[in-house]
């Protein structure tokens, strides 16, 4: 919804208005309210234009193939306004640095396949629908969930930027923090260029945050709550991704002593940072918008959350049936595990519905016979399996 | 006059000169701190998988991962795997540096790591002892438009040693296994500006080669080199340092020649550290930016070997002689058991730099680490090497508690001697004690700054200034024992003060002799009573070797 608010503003404008009525923070603070007052936020929301854009949507990058840049001549913009989903300050960004686009869009679509594999025994699965809002309406609500999304999203943005640093496909790679590039070859001379996973970091910064920090809601308003949750969890993703970096040595001195040592960081499995976040997930903090517009714990008897840590303002919606005003696609038709007793039991995961057996044939590669490239010999393996399927 | 300098110095010119030694150290440390960048940067780099598409192979062919000539290249092996491309046909391409930078010979030497990122697969696992052979040219020009000239190429062989943290199950597949860093290449000089390598991993079932190495996915490199800003300030200070050691090493020896009677042994020892010291101060390294010297490596390290080993004798040397056992010493024979294990370490480690650094002149690629035999070479080497510096240590150790017990023994003694004999012993006892007071602050600030800026890699912030406390280790630990040689030229010269206010032990003794007295005075305030010891003894009424 919304992508293509730009060129169509009047389509924008009405997609405000609704997505106003189905927000559930506003829907529960004014159980009562009268007509006029939707009406006049809708009005509102259609004079600003930043507020159209749809806050996720940079993640249909991971979705829409983006042709290599070099395709574009020096300059061109086609790129920058062909891609949907970008804020004004995300498409400035992609036209400074249009090389990167394709990797940010790597970077989420690892992100997505991170968050669906963390979630795969969960009645929310992190399924995307095939729209630029990616993963549908279910984002719009402050949860858990959307917590973890935008985690993983922005970590993933920090991997892939990074790695593509070390392809050497980025011009501005690690020597990037003098924005003079007329000194670039003197830095680089004099210092050596920073890491790439620092500079991967400082880009997703730049990048993801710029929608967040270019929104200007009043302090306090529900919006303003969700642009604090959105920059705190982004925060926690890139801090997540940067932190489990490991740092690697190597002596180089006199004889191969220690008394030279170079450091550097690498990348973490993004799996691991992916487990990571989930369990941020599982401790994330509940917050609320307090009266100096900053967001505060609804039980003060924990602790505050540190940037590491992932908040959330709504509570999750009820992922079990379908909703279409949740965005929920529900459980039905989902397979799950007779026997576990866990998220992917079929008792929770059918939400109590129960569900129907069956059985397939489960054809698998095995025996398989593989070296380094490109050759695989295998067998074909047929297995007759049970499966469960949701009611 | 009673010796050394250091003697006779009044303690407040004494104060003086060790503030001022210690602003010079101040200042070796800003320098390094504040001015210089760290020494080292690694950068990473991804090798991309090009596609050798020619049906002959050329071994002119060179791959760049990007640019204009870029080759054919693919994403990931399931792409090779759809297209049917061997193994043997995908070329691994690392252009260093990256984009728009150039390397240059203030970088001083590169060295490259290797790193695999082996995916696990339930049926792909890496083999016990598993090894990597690869194929590797590497190439330079100096200008991006111009062709590639081959450098080194070399078949070379790394053994993989990963281990798997989590479970080995299907539910882990596709992760990554944890390898240890593989040495890859090292040059010694960075003369050219573009440099580029092509690995291929050629597949041999028959042969075994490169059969059970686990699913590669990718091939990362590091490479290492000294930044050019940490160079210009090293060479800065060694040009600094150069003519200050050398004049104070220069004077010290005029002064010991002015004297009537032979250097003796620790004079020889003090100018011997005095040269070494000027040997790795001499800034040659200069040339390194206009000629192409990969031996420039190997050659820094000999100095510091030799550098090395010269103070650890000069330690045990002095201890010797100040001993205060009354047994001669002075040849240099007698400390072959203290000097020996030196000597042999150094000479160990120097045939394990040759074995490494010294092939590598030749082969950029080679590591001792690599096979088996060369491990366990290596391994001796280090152990023998360590052993040495263990002995030596406990010779030392040995050395200064017997110094410490004779000091003991002679100061309740000391009141009941003659003027002449305690004012001798005093100044051995001071001059052994400032000496060791100095070594150990000296050694100790090594270890601290040694242990800091292993603690701490990095920076720190002070205010808005960055403080590279890796750089500030290296110069300040340079400075410092630049500024402990020349201190001890310095203080240990022979002091020409001989009728100035230290005459009361040189006239205790002319009292006694008359004339002649001019050689004795040197010969009761030498380092060591050398020449012509029996006399004084027998003066101080006391036969030392009868």
């Amino acid at each position: 919804m919304s992508q293509q608010q730009s060129t169509l503003p009047k389509t924008g404008c009405v997609a405000v208005t609704r997505r106003t009525m189905d927000n559930r923070s506003v829907r529960r603070r004014r159980t009562g309210a009268v007509r006029h007052l939707l009406l006049a936020a809708a009005f509102l929301a259609c004079s600003s234009q930043l507020l159209v854009v749809d806050a996720n949507s940079w993640w249909s990058l991971a979705l829409t193939p983006i042709q290599r840049p070099e395709m574009y001549i020096i300059g061109a913009q086609p790129l920058c306004s062909q891609l949907s989903g970008l804020s004004q300050g995300q498409r400035k960004l992609c036209q400074l640095y249009q090389d990167h686009m394709i990797y940010i869009g790597d970077g989420a679509k690892t992100g997505i396949k991170e968050c669906q594999y963390q979630f795969r025994h969960r009645r929310w699965n992190c399924s995307t629908v095939d729209n630029t809002s990616v993963f549908g309406r279910v984002m719009q609500i402050g949860s858990r969930e959307t917590a973890f999304t935008y985690a993983i999203s922005a970590a993933g943005v920090v991997n892939a930027i990074s790695r593509a640093c070390r392809e050497g496909e980025l011009s501005t790679c690690g020597c990037s923090r003098a924005a003079r590039p007329r000194d670039l070859p003197r830095d680089w001379l004099w210092g050596g260029c920073g890491d790439n996973v620092h500079y991967g970091y400082r880009f997703a910064r730049e990048f993801v945050d710029a929608r967040e920090r270019e929104k200007n809601y009043p302090r306090g308003s529900s919006e303003h709550s969700r642009t604090l949750m959105n920059l705190q969890n982004n925060e926690a993703g890139r801090q997540a991704a940067y932190n489990l970096a490991n740092v690697a040595c190597k002596c180089h001195g006199v004889s191969g002593s220690c008394s030279l040592k170079t450091c550097w960081l690498q990348l973490a499995d993004f799996r691991r940072v992916g487990e990571f976040l989930k369990e941020k997930y599982d401790s994330a903090a509940a917050m609320r918008i307090g009266r100096k517009g900053k967001l505060e714990l609804v039980d003060k008897r924990f602790n505050n959350p540190t940037p590491e840590d992932l908040a959330y303002i709504d509570p999750s919606p009820d992922y079990c049936l379908r909703n279409e005003t949740t965005g929920s696609l529900g459980t039905q038709g989902r397979l799950c595990n007779k026997t576990s007793e866990g998220m992917d039991g079929c008792e929770l995961m059918c939400c109590g519905r129960g569900y129907d057996q069956f059985k397939t044939y489960k054809h698998e590669r095995c025996h398989c016979k593989f070296h380094w490239c490109c050759y695989v010999k295998c067998k074909r393996c047929t297995t007759l399996v049970d499966q469960f399927v949701c009611k | 006059m009673a010796g050394a300098i250091i003697e006779n110095m009044s303690t407040k010119k004494l104060v003086i000169m060790g503030v001022t030694l210690l602003l010079f150290q101040a200042f070796a440390f800003m320098v390094g701190g504040l001015i210089a960048p760290s020494p080292t940067t690694a950068v990473h780099y991804l090798a991309a998988k090009c596609v050798d598409t020619s049906k002959h192979r050329q071994e002119t062919k060179w791959f760049m991962p990007w640019g204009q000539d870029q080759c054919e290249k693919i994403r990931s092996f399931e792409e090779a795997m759809a297209k049917k491309i061997e193994a043997n046909n995908i070329v691994f391409a690392v252009h260093i540096p990256l984009h728009y930078n150039e390397m240059s010979p203030w970088f001083q030497f590169m060295l490259v790591i290797l790193q695999f990122d082996i995916a696990f697969k339930m049926y792909n696992q890496i083999e016990d002892g598993a090894l990597v052979t690869v194929d590797v040219g590497l190439a330079y020009r100096d200008d991006p438009t111009s062709e590639w000239t081959e450098m080194a190429h070399s078949f070379e062989q790394r053994k993989l040693n990963c281990n798997f943290t989590t479970a080995k199950t299907f539910e882990n597949e596709g992760r990554y296994y944890e390898c240890d860093l593989l040495p890859f290449m090292e040059v010694g000089s960075v003369s050219h500006k573009y440099y580029l390598l092509n690995i291929r991993l050629p597949v041999n079932e028959r042969k075994k080669i490169n059969v059970g190495i686990g699913e590669i996915k990718d091939i990362r490199l590091v490479s290492i080199h000294q930044n050019g800003g940490f160079t210009k300030v090293w060479f800065a200070m060694k040009t600094f340092l150069t003519p200050s050691i050398l004049i104070i090493m220069i004077w010290y020896w005029r002064r010991i020649t002015l004297l009537s009677r032979p250097p003796v042994l620790l004079e020889k020892v003090i100018l011997a550290l005095g040269i070494s010291m000027t040997f790795i101060n001499i800034p040659v390294e200069w040339f390194s930016i206009g000629f192409n010297w990969t031996w420039m490596l190997l050659f820094g390290d000999i100095r510091q070997g030799i550098f090395y080993s010269m103070l650890l004798s000069f330690w045990i040397i002095f201890c010797g002689e100040h001993l205060m056992d009354q047994t001669e010493r002075n040849r240099f024979s007698v400390y072959w058991r203290q000097v020996g294990p030196i000597v042999f370490g150094s000479f160990c480690l120097f045939i394990f730099d040759m074995c490494e650094r010294g092939v590598q002149l030749t082969n950029p690629f080679y590591s001792v680490w690599a096979s088996d035999v060369g491990t366990e070479l290596a391994m001796a080497f280090i152990i023998v090497a360590g052993i040495c510096a263990c002995l030596y240590f406990l010779f030392l150790c040995f050395m200064v508690f017997q110094v410490f017990r004779n000091i003991s023994g002679k100061r309740t003694s000391l009141p009941a001697m003659s003027k002449a004999r305690r004012l001798h012993y005093e100044g051995l006892i001071f001059r052994f004690k400032f000496l060791m007071l100095v070594t150990l602050f000296c050694a100790a600030m090594t270890v601290i700054f040694f242990i800091v800026s292993q603690v701490h890699d990095g920076h720190w912030h002070w205010g808005d200034h960055e403080v590279q406390v890796n750089s500030a280790f290296f110069t300040g630990v340079y400075g410092m024992w630049n500024l402990y040689v020349f201190a001890i030229m310095f203080l240990y010269a022979p002091s020409h003060k001989r009728y100035g206010d230290e005459q009361s032990s040189g006239q205790c003794i002319t009292g006694d002799h008359g004339a002649n007295s001019g050689e004795d005075i040197q010969l009761t305030t030498t380092i060591t009573h050398v020449d012509a010891p029996t006399e004084i003894y027998k003066m101080m009424g006391k036969t030392a070797q009868e």
